[in-house]
């Protein structure tokens, strides 16, 4: 959906931290951290919703959220559906939060990230009848701690990016 | 106020409605299904990245490993081997015994069974870990519900096959039931996930039941989709209630649950599933 694709731009590496987020978030962990491991994909999402609102559309997180349910072999559809309904909170909070201090911000995306994790356990709960997911509540908080490290990573590569506000 | 609500059911609504088409086709199409599992293959390279650090981790051990610890690695192999020949002398002896009563019983010859080997990925498909990827798909003719074991005993069952890999579903998830029965007894139950960790369930044995702890339980067969006689779990503890009708039983499961690095798949023989009715039972075994 970044349509803007000179040498200047390099709209790619958006792409590209997605995919990375993809790949932490298959890869076998220990087993001692591994139900506090955030979802990498959410907090990638949530970045760059709220750093480029106006370029990550909708349907680019649909995608990205089908291609996880491709990726872990889950029923395509659950994770596209809690990715679109983050991106859009993410979207249309983005001008509010982006003025907050960091950890005002890390709350807020914990928030997000719980709302994220209650709509899918309702939606895998209707649709495979098991809620597992529910122990995940963990992950939302760790989510909302390590914010600051995710912000400052992916800043770091927007500017790479050359892609403004 | 209903502007905005009006913008969000416009914004979100197809979204909705498509995931719910999805959802909805992938259940109860198979031609859906097969599809997905076809474009599941995107997930390739995802795989192999997220695998790339323990296979090099693997890898390093291998480098590092001394001689004399390949010495004696290859020494208590060697050894094992044999007992594991003598063991196999005894079976053999077993089986023909087995095949003998049977004949006289005039019952169905249970059939060998068909084994495949397969590797597990090093990815994590499962943010609490109580699944499994393996490196075989419906290519390989792999299928949903296929038993998984390893050496220790059963794995679990393929819950979701994709063209070149495939999910494999631990018993200690919460929603999975395997029919078993007490190595030492016969007496048959049925054990429950946790949903945490190597732990099981047996939720439902009657207080004067012939349990202790240490008990083997193995697949009984019945059920149809897990073939008899594998390891399921061990019995850690019983704890009788007078004042509860059933007991509280804690087992831990017997196999690796994917921390080897291969499984054996199992296909049934087509006929197992109908011989395995014991005619002198008749009760129904609902899992």
């Amino acid at each position: 959906m970044i349509s803007v694709s000179s040498a200047q731009h390099r709209s790619w590496i958006p792409f590209a931290t997605v995919f990375v987020a993809l790949v932490l978030l298959v890869i076998p962990a220990p087993e001692l951290i591994r139900g506090f491991l955030p979802d990498w994909v959410s907090l990638v999402l949530i970045y760059w919703a709220l750093a480029l609102p106006d370029r990550m559309r909708l349907p680019l997180a649909w995608g990205v959220g089908l291609v996880i349910d491709l990726v872990v072999l889950g029923i395509p559809g659950v994770h596209a559906l809690s990715k679109t309904l983050l991106v859009y909170l993410a979207k249309h909070l983005s001008l509010r939060v982006r003025a907050y201090p960091l950890w005002q911000q890390s709350v807020v995306i914990a928030l997000l990230l719980g709302i994220e994790l209650i709509l899918f356990v309702i939606v895998d709960f209707a649709v495979t009848g098991n809620m597992d997911e529910v122990h995940r509540w963990t992950a939302v908080i760790v989510g909302g701690l390590v914010w600051p490290l995710v912000y400052f990573a992916l800043r770091r590569s927007r500017h790479l990016a050359n892609l403004g506000r | 106020m209903v502007k905005s609500r009006d913008g969000v059911v416009r914004s979100l609504g197809p979204y909705l409605l498509l995931s719910a088409v999805l959802m909805a086709a992938y259940l109860y199409l198979p031609s859906v299904r097969t599809v997905a599992q076809s474009a599941a293959v995107i997930g390739i390279p995802v795989h192999f990245l997220a695998s790339l650090p323990s296979t090099a981790l693997k890898g390093m051990q291998g480098h590092l490993t001394t001689a004399d610890q390949l010495r004696s690695d290859f020494e208590a192999m060697r050894q094992r081997n044999l007992i594991l020949q003598a063991r196999l002398h005894r079976f053999e002896f077993l089986e023909n015994e087995n095949a003998r009563l049977r004949e006289l019983l005039s019952a169905m010859p249970s059939e060998a069974e068909q084994v495949t080997l397969a590797a597990l990925l090093a990815v994590n498909p499962d943010p609490a870990a109580l699944a499994v990827m393996i490196n075989k798909g419906s290519a390989d003719g792999i299928f949903q519900g296929q038993p998984v074991v390893d050496s220790g005993g059963l794995v679990g069952q393929v819950t979701k096959p994709s063209l070149f890999f495939s999910k494999v579903s631990l018993i200690t998830q919460e929603d999975q039931a395997v029919p078993a029965q007490v190595a030492r007894s016969g007496l048959r139950t049925v054990v429950y996930g946790s949903g945490s960790g190597r732990l099981l369930r047996v939720p439902y044995l009657d207080r004067n039941a012939d349990v202790r702890a240490g008990d083997l339980l193995v697949t009984s067969g019945l059920g149809g989709r897990y073939p008899p006689g594998y390891p399921v779990a061990r019995i850690t503890a019983v704890e009788r209630n007078l004042a509860e009708a059933f007991m509280t039983i804690t087992a831990e499961a017997a196999s690796h649950l994917g921390r080897d690095r291969e499984v054996l798949l199992l296909w049934l023989p087509a006929k197992e599933a109908t011989a395995l009715q014991d005619p002198m039972e008749t009760e129904e075994d609902d899992d």
